[in-house]
């Protein structure tokens, strides 16, 4: 008992480290201003509609990415024998991880004035309207959320529909339930809470939005709060002002994100698996149309990503250059992976407490800590590494040590991804297991070799995505980053602030295929149990329950 | 991969561990490979043989943001890369400390009297475009913006260019400037962050005219031999930007500071400026590319610092209000 | 009627092989021993599992080409015989065409003491309980076939021989063909018209 009282405190300590952060960089601010906030901003009407702008385009965002989401995600379930299919969904893990610098790049080199598919698009147009098509402004902001976050959403609530059991498809065929009756019984049933809350999670990952809304909003009516915070901070240095913007984002979202998460046991990230093959008839119909589906699908999300190809060809590197390219890649990498092994340290001890109250079916506990644990979601990233900058820079050489800091920061924003997405499989074993477990009296030690190879495909999976995320951070290097520790990202906006905007497409190509290596590689390497259970289509024996 | 993490852990820690002679605050592009910052390093630590650290931020408002968090416990002896845009906040919050150097040597276009700061570059504010698109450039702002071409800008809020177009519209429309906006926005592609994101959207073929410098063709000509990119010159004149440099007042070493400042202005260093940081030199008489005579010389208008520092908020929530 | 003629089908290199033919409205329990292959035949008569060969006729028409949805079967699986998360009552109005026999469904309910449960999710009842619903279900539905998997396992003696008698009047009464699985000789008894073991 002494013993698992001291593991506690030391679980409760990686509460303290990550919340120390937040709660510094909040001190940082605050304390040097000595100002307070700025209330007359909340007379302002350019604060309402900045306010309703934000709102505006997260909803719609969010709305557009589960909307769509589902039914390729449906097609993807019911024709389970897709080829290239868990590529496809890798895929859907790399769009959502690409640096947003890069997609911008993309989708303006397909859809902008010039892009390769504006003149059919306009000849689409002309058909109806006499107006051109126009990336720049809403349609802009809305077009690259969704091509963010939408593949994510595909990934999760195909992810949810795989745990749909066998007899609940039996038993609608058995019924002879309608196609309709199919999804808002079976289907539905298990997609109500994911998709709410992914629809939460990008509305939250959209009202944060920041480089998007510059690039792509067309103009001052297009500014987020976070793009308010950021103007308020770097170029007045009105630190009330940032801190009524960052103290309005926080409550907005994290309110709105902690409400509808409070119902409890739920998490937006499912629990992977794909050990259920029953899956109900289609007609050549259907099977015609999700099949389309899912080879726009794929030409969708290639589509931006092929565009930035013909660039690339053109760029001739000089060994300086490949020198400094390879150099930040590696730099890179350290840094990413030292930032996702302690975040998936960290998570693991942030979840041992929601773990525990789970298992005592404590739901307003398990919220509790959840919250708490993945808080870094919903607070302006901005304010965080600012605030902890001003906190620090009197305090502490930053300029010789600055890169601990952005490996800390880039830990606590990846934290909650880490969080969500192992705690299913966690919560699993415990319903599972723990009994049996305990029963046995295992050591701690025993039940860790349990439970790594129940968890470890997720794990590793997770790992990757932690990685990928922190390796496309620009925010948290331009405040503590030296250039002696440049990284390609930063490169990358060195590149192309110096008109060398070749050299910053070949360093973006490389990054994209760092991310794209790290994401299949550790889903490959995890992936090695899943090939072996074969998905079996509706025509082939059902190999379920087969003897009496 | 362990193993090279904490060797490359070890050399970056290794070099910023040293304390030097003159620590120089200055932005990211300027100390990049292929920036002037490493050619200005060697020459000077040659001269004066001592050792010259630059420590590099994010852009310009960074450094004073920097300095304004710090105080007097910063380690900066000379701050290089604010803009004159800035030099009036800086100075009012007693950041830096007179610089003593005579301004004979400087262009007499600069005008330049400021006891405090030293400009080192400078550019005009301009429209670009590419002569295989546009045969018939626009001849002035009000032609501009009446017109139908579509354009790309920056935001004043987050970047210089874009805070110069909006002293450029002020001193050029006056109190008219609220409607030249309206009609801007009603051809205006997009409105970006920073300057990178407009420029690179313009080349991607996104625009007729990109709000850059006078002296984007150059790059262009000498480093890619492309031609065909060209400032449009207007006829009402152009807003310059000048990039300054100071002694910061808690200067370890004021004197050191001041023979960088001198020699920043000296030929040697104002031959570098202009190919690596693609702006203009301060003095006359430096050789440059072809290039460069073909570039535009526009008249310069504009205000103040201090008008800048006084007016700069309200014509922010102008042109917020307007250019929608 | 069930006519079922050389219908093999191998699980693990282990072929079984089928051959019987019930009469419509004929009652007929299913015996062997376990792992012989009972719930097996249910799967491949309701289109769970296809065949390797040989025929499944209903009043002459071949079923093995017809979708699970398609052919005239009403089944009890051993369990999850219900949605959890929609109440019991909903639950037993699935499965007909049109309009739920909702007279015939709430007497039956009393009959088999689980008519105050109707508005509670399944999850809240007991083995037993939700047996007796699934079972209520299957008997009313239209489908002239009805194949019953262990239909009474969960159940006391009391109510088992309740609702063995409930399933044969119902089935009777509507001419249902049966094929009832079951380990319990005195199911057979009450039930059954004959019985096949299979071996």
């Amino acid at each position: 008992m002494a013993l698992y009282c001291q593991l506690m405190r030391l679980y409760l300590l990686a509460y303290a480290a990550i919340f120390s952060l937040t709660i510094l960089s909040f001190y940082g601010l605050i304390n040097f201003g000595d100002e307070g906030l700025d209330t007359a901003l909340l007379q302002d009407s350019y604060f309402y509609a900045i306010l309703g702008f934000t709102l505006k385009q997260a909803l719609l965002s969010a709305l557009l990415s589960v909307g769509i989401a589902i039914p390729i995600a449906r097609s993807l379930y019911f024709l389970p024998t897709l080829r290239f299919k868990k590529m496809f969904l890798t895929f859907c893990l790399l769009c959502f991880v690409t640096p947003t610098l890069i997609v911008i790049t993309g989708l303006v080199a397909l859809l902008g004035r010039s892009g390769f598919l504006t003149p059919s698009l306009n000849s689409v147009l002309n058909n109806f309207t006499d107006s051109t098509w126009n990336l720049y402004g809403f349609s802009g902001i809305l077009i690259a959320h969704v091509f963010m976050n939408m593949p994510l959403a595909v990934r999760i609530i195909y992810l949810q529909l795989q745990t749909i059991p066998d007899n609940s498809w039996k038993l609608a065929s058995q019924l002879k339930l309608s196609r309709r009756q199919c999804f808002s019984i079976v289907e539905w049933a298990v997609l109500k809470n994911s998709s709410i809350l992914l629809f939460c999670f990008i509305f939250v990952l959209c009202f944060n939005s920041f480089a998007v809304v510059l690039a792509l909003g067309g103009g001052p009516q297009s500014t987020t709060l976070e793009v308010a915070i950021y103007q308020a901070l770097k170029y007045d240095f009105n630190i009330p002002e940032a801190l009524t913007l960052a103290w309005t984002q926080l409550i907005v979202a994290g309110g709105l994100y902690w409400l509808i998460t409070r119902g409890g046991g739920v998490s937006w990230q499912s629990i992977e698996s794909s050990q259920y093959n029953w899956r109900p008839n289609l007609n050549v119909n259907t099977r015609f149309w999700f099949t389309s589906l899912y080879g726009f699908s794929w030409l969708i999300l290639l589509l931006p990503y092929l565009s930035l190809l013909p660039g690339l060809f053109d760029s001739e590197l000089s060994s300086k250059d490949l020198k400094a390219i390879g150099r930040s890649a590696l730099i890179s990498i350290g840094l990413a992976a030292t930032s996702a092994s302690l975040a998936m340290a960290l998570a693991f001890a942030l979840l041992r407490p929601i773990r525990q109250a789970a298992l005592k079916a404590h739901s307003k506990r398990v919220w509790l800590y959840e919250s708490l644990a993945t808080h870094s979601l919903v607070a302006p990233a901005m304010v965080l590494s600012v605030g902890l900058f001003v906190y620090l820079l009197p305090r502490i050489d930053l300029d010789r040590w600055g890169i601990i800091f952005v490996v800390l920061l880039n830990t606590a924003l990846v934290i909650p991804f880490a969080v969500q997405k192992l705690k299913p499989r966690l919560l699993q074993f415990d319903q599972q297991y723990d009994r049996l477990a305990c029963s046995l009296k295992l050591t701690q030690h025993a039940r860790w070799k349990i439970e790594w190879p129940f968890i470890k495909e997720i794990y590793l999976a997770t790992m990757g995505l932690v990685l990928v995320l922190a390796m496309g951070d620009v925010a948290i290097f331009s405040i503590f980053g030296t250039t002696d520790w440049t990284t390609l990202p930063w490169l990358i906006y060195g590149y192309a602030s110096s008109y060398r905007i070749t050299e910053a497409s070949a360093a973006s190509f490389l990054l994209l295929m760092l991310c794209a290596f790290f994401l299949f590689f550790l889903e490959k390497l995890s992936a090695h149990k899943v090939a072996r259970k074969r998905l079996i289509d509706h025509s082939q024996p059902y190999k379920g329950e087969t003897h009496a | 991969m362990n193993k090279l993490f904490s060797l490359l852990a070890a050399c970056g820690l290794a070099t910023s561990a040293h304390a030097a002679d003159l620590t120089v605050y200055t932005y990211d592009s300027f100390v990049s490979e292929w920036g002037p910052g490493p050619q200005l390093e060697a020459a000077f630590e040659e001269s004066c043989q001592c050792d010259v650290k630059f420590i590099a931020v994010d852009d310009g408002v960074s450094i004073l943001n920097r300095l304004r968090i710090e105080k007097d416990k910063t380690k900066a002896d000379v701050l290089l890369g604010l803009d004159d845009s800035l030099t009036e906040v800086t100075r009012r919050e007693s950041l830096v400390q007179p610089h003593g150097i005579t301004l004979d040597g400087l262009k007499p276009e600069l005008q330049w009297q400021d006891q405090d700061f030293i400009p080192y570059d400078y550019g005009f504010f301009s429209f670009v475009y590419n002569t295989n698109k546009v045969k018939q450039p626009v001849t002035s702002l009000k032609a501009l913006i009446d017109s139908g071409a579509s354009i790309i800008y920056q935001d004043p809020r987050t970047s210089t260019p874009g805070q110069g177009l909006m002293l450029w519209v002020k001193s050029v429309y006056g109190d008219d400037s609220a409607n030249a906006w309206k009609q801007l926005a009603s051809h205006t592609v997009t409105v970006t962050k920073g300057w990178w994101e407009a420029y690179s959207m313009f080349l991607e073929g996104d625009a007729d005219y990109v709000l850059s410098y006078n002296t984007s063709p150059a790059y262009h000509a000498v480093t890619e031999e492309k031609q065909q990119y060209r400032a449009a010159a207007f006829s009402e004149g152009h807003v310059a930007q000048i990039e300054v440099a100071a002694i910061s007042k808690y200067a370890k070493n004021p004197k050191l500071a001041k023979q960088f400042l001198s020699f920043l202005i000296s030929p040697q260093a104002q031959s570098i400026i202009p190919t690596t940081n693609w702006m203009l030199p301060v003095i006359d008489n430096i050789e440059l590319p072809e290039a460069f005579d073909e570039l535009i010389q526009p008249k310069r208008i504009g205000f103040t610092p201090k008008q800048i520092a006084k007016q700069r908020k309200s014509w922010i929530r102008e042109w917020r209000s307007t250019a929608n | 009627m069930l006519k079922i003629q050389n219908l093999l089908l191998e699980l693990d290199g282990w072929p079984l092989r089928y051959t019987m033919q019930i009469e419509t409205g004929e009652i007929v329990a299913i015996q062997g021993v376990s792992g012989v292959g009972k719930t097996t035949l249910l799967n491949l008569i309701g289109g769970y599992q296809t065949p390797d060969g040989g025929s499944i006729e209903w009043n002459q028409q071949p079923l093995t080409s017809l979708a699970v949805e398609e052919r005239p079967v009403s089944i009890l699986f051993q369990d999850h015989n219900l949605f959890e998360h929609i109440s019991v009552i909903d639950n037993l109005c699935l499965g007909f065409e049109g309009q739920a026999p909702l007279a015939a469904i709430k007497s039956a309910s009393s009959h088999l003491d689980v008519a105050q449960h109707l508005d509670k999710k399944p999850a809240t009842l007991s083995g037993g309980q939700r047996q007796r619903i699934a079972l209520i279900r299957t008997l009313l539905r239209p489908e002239p076939i009805v194949l019953l998997d262990e239909p009474f396992a969960e159940l006391d003696p009391l109510t088992r021989e309740k609702a063995a008698l409930w399933c044969k009047e119902q089935a009777k009464a509507n001419k249902k063909t049966v094929l009832l699985v079951t380990h319990q000789d005195e199911d057979v008894d009450r039930m059954a018209d004959r019985r096949i073991t299979l071996s």
